[in-house]
């Protein structure tokens, strides 16, 4: 379990990690085998990320790796070195939101606010960074094609609909604001 | 979301990484995207001792396309092979298969290279590096060697490597003129592995006739499987219904599938036709042949 | 035609705040990432719980140690069920005096399902929990066990509790003579239903924290639907009931699978053998494997009508599978009788409802309870009858469809509107024009399916709910409730009850919920009865404190009490929109007569002894939600696929408090009945659980799904505040009729069995050639 007398660089029984979380600088200890969401919810406190079936299915555990959405539970803390993380505490500064207070929030989180797009809210995080994921990468999707993007985000609450309503919603202010 | 504790090393060659899986054998496994890998030590039904990561090897994340073949990195993640265009122009019957795969999270991270070592038989770029008639480089410690794909998977989750192998790229034919693919999935949900899946690839002359034919089904046995006695039937015929309709159903017969959870071996045998019927007819309209049920994209039941 | 709204004298356009979309609270705090869920939670030095699972669905066992487990580094304890001071509490779960069952916390000498718990561990990492797990020696003799419900409820089958039947709960129903009514029937259909295994799957696997606080309280703060548990808990550690406590978080969803007990036992008894904070959180595998499921039912109907249609016999035989405990069994399967002949009059009914032990995974509660089941079987009779009169589907539902005053099977009548005409017309409408298929081997079909669902608990079990309400010197109020809030908004509801009455604006009250020691105890959030008893609970108790300073506000306004107005933070005068001063004001002027400013209060359900147990004749439930679905599917008749291409909802809510959550409850619940429906299954094979993993249990995902339309419709008339009818659970049944019908309209064969997989229909494609009845 842990690394013999001198034994060489490879075998590190515990990681000094750097990266950006949410734009900001973070460091932990991880050991090789903790998992990125290991790392931010017990060491960093960044809870907001979830734990929710540890076979990178239901999304709960969705952040953002240098902007693409991946599995925290499938990958390992040590990946993240030197690197960005975001999660949806982040989604709100990187919408260029100005302040820091606690109310201001991404056209997307006010969205899901005002269409009620969240019930018991777990999968939520997950899903607000996989719809900001698709409209960075794709800003006037359609409604089929927000429905195929959001199909790795499980949500047994809402029977989807609504979450839908809501990145729609963020389009059309968008595609309006486009127009002007 | 805990896994259990390994030994952990990030090698930063190829000949690095292949010395320390030799020096631990059986108790080492390959780190790539870690999507299968994983959830496998997540739930104990993987318990490595050592993982040797390859994620920072360079020179393996690369896409490259000359006239007439394709060469894909064994650490090209599914989502480059989605949106790279340069590979979606040599090689399109990937790239469409590539947003089938799991979801964007696991396309984000998942690699081509570890899709193949995996080799889950209802996985999609096996089965289409197996309708291609791809080949697969690796690495060991006696240097590099190409292993043709209908070699390279030898059973369920079982390939060709040896204990101190690594996959480094995948070789596919860049698609000729008058050459069409069909991908054609049976699933029970998005993004699930396929309970069945086909891929078809034809070659056309100027008569029209099939010069080239490949039909591969997945979900039906070990691992992915040429129907050769289908193929057969369509080398040197023009590519109607009618004839089709005779591939697809030499391909009922030809498969062997066993029954589990989702799906009995008579249900699939009978969608093996229905899916390589309808990979064929996709396969067809590309060519420039003609058929009915061509769509864009794969088709997706 | 709906009726008049009674609604307190009040009509809807009255209503300030009630019937407002108003954005829900807990919503921002939820897309912010704020909310701290039960396994959010950290203490110091808190140590890691886990769970030993049986192997075997049924085994003795022959040895059991620990030492080797105990004697690990960084494992504080290891726990059997010798350990413990009591291994379960004795209970009645009939509630009628039917049935004494002690449910083990850890076995005891026997497994008798899969996953079942056999010790527990509290270490310093995760690493070194599973550690001690492996390291703990379990000898099994392994037993071959009862797996089949129908065989088990043979006569002479094997037992699984030795010197008990495994059939412990049989409730009967007897109205008129179903005879006489199928001697008189022009069509008599019979057919055997089945309905499979389903996980409640909510995002948050069960969690909780546990730890003895600094006067000795053990408190257990974890994702549960009940925190009145801490009674039993109390019983088990052999404490004071007063010596524990119970703090429910926002749940991250329950349907039902929070309502027994999940962690709370195993991470208070570790607290309590450690003296240190525990934690415990649920792997997704161990949820799948070892919660209880939604029961698997077995439903014989006999359904006999006249020429015209109307009804004239039921004869139905219920068998639920329970797994090895009661658990809620008994009242799931009563939910189940009571309802068994759906929205429909029936002069002559015979119901047999029995649950039955094997060594299957659990059964328990989920959304829908029993009832939902019921609708797949009683909708497809419906629909079978009709086809062999030559009738509509919607026409014989018309002619049969309870109204108002009828008598329902169990002889009570039907105490407030029955809106199904209305509900039935807009459904169908929903739909709009008929989609054509996709292509050459696709086929669309349509169905429509209506239910009644209970809302409230059996008027026997007596049911209260208290609410506690205080205004805060600056005008802001305060809402104290024991409710925990699943996440359907009930908490949010309540502050939008008392926003009505007092005329705070909502974002200037703060509920507290869901803690047994702090927030005044308001029974479970289960059975739709939240808004219902809660509801009701808080908005007496907002009126009670209204009238408290109703006359400090008329003396300082100079004016009748009759004419003032609670609204936007201020008390004014009507008319006069000059004339008002605010709520902080009225408050100071409380303070210095000596007025209190707070209030509790309690609602008190109706309350009944249960009904005659051989007849079934007498008060179920205090209330009923009616619905009606309507569904158009596409069906690939080369592949048997099932593809939803629209899907409308539309439920008699009686009066909707915030018409925005009520809709996504609706949304919510029908794609929980979709997913059954369509792909949902836990499946055992022997007793051993085939779907452990979200990867191989299919409930859907967005892309499965259309858009689900809720239509809400408002009669005013419902049991709860301002006329409300609870709507948790209600449209979880429909869909599973609905869209069984819509796959009949499409192939001209009738799903007899749940889910409607590829391969069922495929295979009842291929079989077809023979039967062509059974649309």
């Amino acid at each position: 379990m842990s690394a013999a007398a001198g034994a060489p660089r490879e075998w590190p029984d515990r990681v000094a990690l750097r990266f950006a979380l949410n734009g900001r600088a973070v460091d932990a200890w991880a050991a090789p085998h903790d998992t990125l969401l290991a790392v931010l919810r017990d060491t960093l406190g960044a809870t907001e990320v979830k734990y929710g079936c540890g076979e990178g299915v239901c999304g709960t555990c969705t952040v953002l790796l240098d902007g693409a959405p991946i599995n925290a539970c499938l990958t390992l803390g040590v990946h993240a070195q030197g690197r960005t993380i975001t999660t949806v505490r982040g989604l709100a500064a990187a919408a260029g939101a100005p302040g820091t207070a606690a109310g201001d929030m991404h056209p997307l989180q006010r969205a899901f606010v005002a269409h009620e797009a969240a019930q018991c809210g777990f999968c939520t995080p997950g899903m607000l960074l996989t719809a900001y994921a698709l409209l960075a990468d794709h800003p006037h999707p359609t409604r089929a094609e927000i429905r195929t993007a959001l199909g790795g985000n499980l949500c047994r609450c809402t029977g989807y609909t609504r979450i839908v309503d809501a990145v729609e919603a963020c389009v059309r202010a968008r595609q309006g604001g486009d127009r002007a | 979301m805990y896994l259990p504790p390994f030994r952990y090393v990030a090698p930063r060659t190829l000949d690095e990484a292949i010395a320390l899986l030799r020096e631990h054998g059986d108790d080492a496994k390959v780190l790539a995207g870690g999507q299968s890998l994983l959830p496998l030590m997540m739930l104990g039904l993987a318990r490595p001792g050592v993982l040797v990561d390859v994620n920072g090897i360079p020179g393996l994340d690369r896409i490259e396309a000359d006239g007439d073949a394709v060469r894909v990195g064994a650490l090209v993640r599914h989502r480059a092979v989605e949106t790279d265009p340069r590979l979606r122009a040599a090689c399109p019957v990937l790239a469409d298969a590539a947003p089938l795969i799991g979801n964007i999270r696991v396309r984000h991270r998942g690699t081509v290279g570890g899709s193949l070592a995996h080799a889950d038989p209802a996985a999609e770029v096996p089965l289409v590096a197996t309708a291609l008639g791809a080949t697969v480089e690796v690495r060991g410690a006696g240097g590099a060697r190409d292993i043709p794909v209908h070699e390279f998977f030898r059973g369920y989750l079982e390939t060709a490597l040896g204990p101190a192998e690594v996959v480094t790229a995948l070789r596919l034919p860049a698609r000729g003129p008058r050459m069409g693919y069909g991908l054609a999935e049976l699933v029970r949900r998005s993004g699930d592995f396929a309970t069945v899946s086909a891929c078809a690839v034809l070659g056309l002359d100027g008569g029209g006739r099939c010069t080239h034919a490949a039909v591969a089904i997945g979900g039906v046995g070990p691992s992915a499987l040429r129907m050769r006695g289908a193929e057969r039937l369509l080398i040197g015929q023009l590519p109607g219904d009618r004839t089709l309709d005779d591939a697809a159903d030499a391909v009922r017969a030809e498969v062997a599938p066993e029954s589990d959870v989702h799906a009995s071996a008579d249900y699939r045998r009978a969608m093996a036709r229905v899916m390589a019927r309808r990979a064929l007819g996709a396969a067809v309209a590309r060519a420039g042949g003609e058929s009915r049920a061509a769509g864009p994209g794969a088709v997706r039941s | 035609m709906i009726p008049e709204p009674r609604a307190d004298g009040l009509s809807p356009a009255a209503y300030r705040v009630v019937g407002r979309a108003l954005p829900r609270f807990d919503v921002a705090d939820k897309v912010r990432g704020a909310t701290q869920y039960a396994a959010d939670w950290q203490m110091p030095g808190m140590l890691v719980g886990r769970i030993l699972r049986s192997i075997y669905p049924c085994a003795r066992i022959r040895r059991l140690d620990v030492a080797r487990a105990r004697a690990l580094p960084g494992v504080a304890v290891v726990l059997t069920a010798r350990d413990l001071p009591r291994s379960g509490v004795e209970e009645d779960p009939t509630g009628a005096g039917l049935l004494r069952f002690t449910t083990p916390i850890l076995a005891d000498g026997v497994v008798r399902y899969q996953g079942e718990p056999v010790a527990i561990v509290a270490a310093a990492s995760d690493a070194s929990a599973r550690a001690a797990l492996a390291a703990i020696e379990v000898e099994y003799e392994p037993l071959p066990g009862v797996h089949d419900a129908e065989a088990a409820a043979r006569r002479g089958a094997e037992r699984v509790h030795e010197g008990r039947d495994n059939v412990f709960v049989h409730w009967k129903l007897r109205r008129g003579d179903v005879e006489t009514g199928f001697r008189g029937a022009a069509a008599v259909v019979e057919r055997t239903y089945r309905t499979q295994r389903v996980d409640h799957a909510y995002l948050e696997p069960e969690a909780g924290v546990a730890w003895v606080d600094a006067d000795g309280v053990i408190t257990v703060r974890a994702s549960s639907q009940v925190i009145e548990h801490f009674r039993a808990l109390a019983e088990i550690l052999g404490l004071p009931h007063n010596r524990v406590r119970v703090i429910a978080p926002f749940l991250g969803g329950g349907f039902g699978g929070k309502e027994d007990m999940t962690v709370e036992p195993y991470v208070a008894a570790l607290a309590w053998a450690t003296g240190r904070p525990v934690r415990m959180v649920w792997g997704r595998d161990e949820s799948l494997l070892a919660r209880p499921k939604r029961h698997a039912f077995v439903m014989r109907y006999k359904t006999g009508a006249a020429r015209d249609g109307s009804l004239l016999a039921q004869e139905i035989s219920l068998l639920a599978d329970a797994g090895p405990y009661p658990l809620l069994s008994p009242r799931v399967l009563f939910a189940a009788l009571v309802v068994g002949c759906g929205p429909y009059r029936v002069p002559h009914v015979r119901i047999d409802a029995r649950a039955v032990f094997t060594n299957n995974v659990p059964a328990s509660a989920m959304r829908g309870f029993g009832a939902m089941q019921m609708t797949f079987a009683y909708e497809a009779q419906m629909d079978l009858i009709a086809h062999a009169l030559g009738m509509p589907p919607a026409a014989i539902r018309e002619r049969n469809f309870l109204r108002k005053g009828d008598r329902l099977p169990t002889g009570e009548a039907a105490g407030t509107y029955v809106a199904l005409p209305e509900l039935l017309r807009r459904a169908q409408d929903a739909l709009g024009e008929r989609s054509r298929p996709s292509g050459p081997t696709a086929r669309v079909g349509r169905g429509i399916a209506c239910n009644m669902q209970p809302y409230g608990r059996t008027v026997w079990f007596q049911d209260r709910a208290s609410a506690w309400l205080g205004l805060e010197a600056d005008g802001s109020l305060v809402i104290r409730a024991g409710v925990p809030d699943l996440g359907g908004g009930q908490a949010a509801s309540l502050a939008q009850i008392a926003a009505e009455v007092l005329g705070v604006s909502v974002e200037r009250i703060r509920v507290h919920v869901g803690d047994s020691a702090l927030t005044p105890l308001a029974g479970g959030t289960f059975a739709t009865r939240q808004l219902y008893m809660s509801g009701n609970a808080a908005l007496r108790c907002a009126r009670e404190l209204r009238a408290e300073i109703a006359p400090v506000a008329a003396a300082l306004l100079e004016a009748a009490e009759a004419d003032l107005e609670f609204a936007d933070d201020h008390v004014g005068v009507a008319g006069a929109p000059d004339r008002r001063v605010s709520l902080a004001r009225v408050v100071a002027e409380c303070s210095r007569r000596g007025v209190p400013v707070s209030r509790l209060s309690a609602f008190q359900g109706e309350r009944s002894a249960p009904p005659d147990l051989d007849t079934g004749q007498g008060r179920t439930f205090p209330d009923y939600t009616y619905g009606c679905h309507a569904a158009e599917v596409e069906v690939d008749t080369e592949t048997g696929e099932t593809r939803l291409l629209k899907y409308a909802a539309c439920h008699d809510v009686g009066r909707a408090i915030n018409p925005q959550s009520v809709a996504g409850q609706i949304q919510g619940g029908a794609a929980m009945g979709i997913g059954q429906a369509l792909g949902e299954e836990i499946a055992l094979e022997a007793g051993v659980n085939l779907t452990t993993l979200f990867a191989n249990y299919l409930m859907p995902t967005a892309p499965d799904l259309p858009d689900i339309q809720a239509i809400v419709l408002e009669s005013g008339e419902g049991r709860g505040p301002f006329g409300a009818r609870g709507i948790g659970e209600p449209p979880t049944g429909p869909p599973l009729a609905t869209i069984a019908a819509a796959v009949a309209d499409a192939t001209g064969v009738r799903p007899l069995e749940l889910p409607i997989t590829p391969e069922r229909v495929f295979r009842a494609l291929a079989g077809r050639a023979g039967t062509k009845e059974g649309r």
